[in-house]
């Protein structure tokens, strides 16, 4: 039920974004070289809903429907492999212009340059495994 | 108009922004889970160097969210295949190829390491009051930013 659940939100979420274009690498590169305010007006309506949502939930003390769980929205303090990762990660997002929901949406979409991508994140996934494990 | 006309337009950002933003309130209050792409990512391929195929809540998302875009295509008629944006307008294939690889180790190890990608840190993260996410949210949009002009400065108008 947990996973079928997750799945339709998944639907719903691939849907949005191949509508909204952002499977489309011009639509991306647009926003990042500001020709094109479409990217930026897109994802700061989507964080500012989620944002209200989350706060409310949070604030009504509801359990979660599916586990029952009270709703705890994790949050944590930043370390230097936020900022690290996330520099890493940026590269990554201006070369490709995609980002791994974009990525998975151009692979339903079967816009096939998206598998040399999806092999990059595989072997990306990888790494960091293998180091994890190396300093431990 | 019809509906393939609908779904063949972008969608108004009004639209499909609080859509988004949707899911990542219905994970919370079904799953008390955070949306995310990259851990959709991390459970296949953990499933799969397994050998088993029972996928855990984030993998089935990532399901969802490949037949999700293969409904958008067939709902809309999909898109015109004009190649791969700046990339293909820019370089061979074979070197777009390995662009996309390296791209994708980038993508792939660093948003691993921040714990999040532009869902997991840049939404949700963001939305639950995370102070990590803020940081990772302004660290990758200011290197996306700076990188794609950078780009645009050495190989020219190609967008």
């Amino acid at each position: 039920m947990i996973r079928l659940a997750a799945a339709l939100v998944g639907v719903v979420f691939g849907f949005t974004l191949a509508w909204s274009g952002m499977s489309d690498p011009d639509v991306i590169r647009a926003g990042l070289l500001f020709e094109d305010l479409y990217l930026f007006l897109f994802f700061f309506a989507a964080m500012a809903t989620a944002l209200v949502g989350v706060q409310l939930l949070r604030r009504s003390r509801v359990r979660a429907l599916l586990t029952g769980e009270r709703i705890e929205p994790e949050t944590l303090r930043p370390e230097r492999r936020h900022v690290f990762g996330s520099v890493l990660f940026g590269l990554g997002w201006a070369i490709s212009a995609a980002c791994p929901g974009p990525v998975a949406a151009q692979l339903g979409q079967g816009i096939f340059w998206s598998l040399a991508t999806i092999v990059g994140i595989v072997i990306g996934l990888k790494l960091h495994t293998a180091r994890a494990r190396a300093r431990t | 108009m019809c509906v393939r006309d609908a779904f063949a337009t972008q969608a108004p950002w009004f639209v499909a922004g609080p859509l988004l933003g949707l899911c990542v309130v219905a994970v919370l209050a079904l799953l008390n889970g955070r949306l995310g792409v990259v851990g959709g990512f991390s459970d296949v391929v953990e499933r799969v160097s397994e050998r088993s195929l029972k996928l855990g809540w984030k993998g089935t998302f990532l399901v969802g969210l490949v037949g999700g875009a293969l409904l958008w295509a067939v709902v809309s008629g999909g898109r015109a295949d004009d190649g791969y944006g700046w990339l293909t307008r820019t370089f061979s294939d074979p070197a777009v190829s390995l662009l996309l690889l390296v791209a994708g180790v980038l993508i792939g190890f660093g948003a691993k390491t921040a714990g999040g990608c532009t869902a997991g840190n840049g939404l949700s993260g963001n939305a639950f009051g995370s102070r990590a996410a803020v940081t990772a949210t302004v660290t990758f949009m200011a290197v996306a930013v700076a990188t794609s002009f950078v780009t645009k400065w050495i190989w020219g108008a190609a967008l």
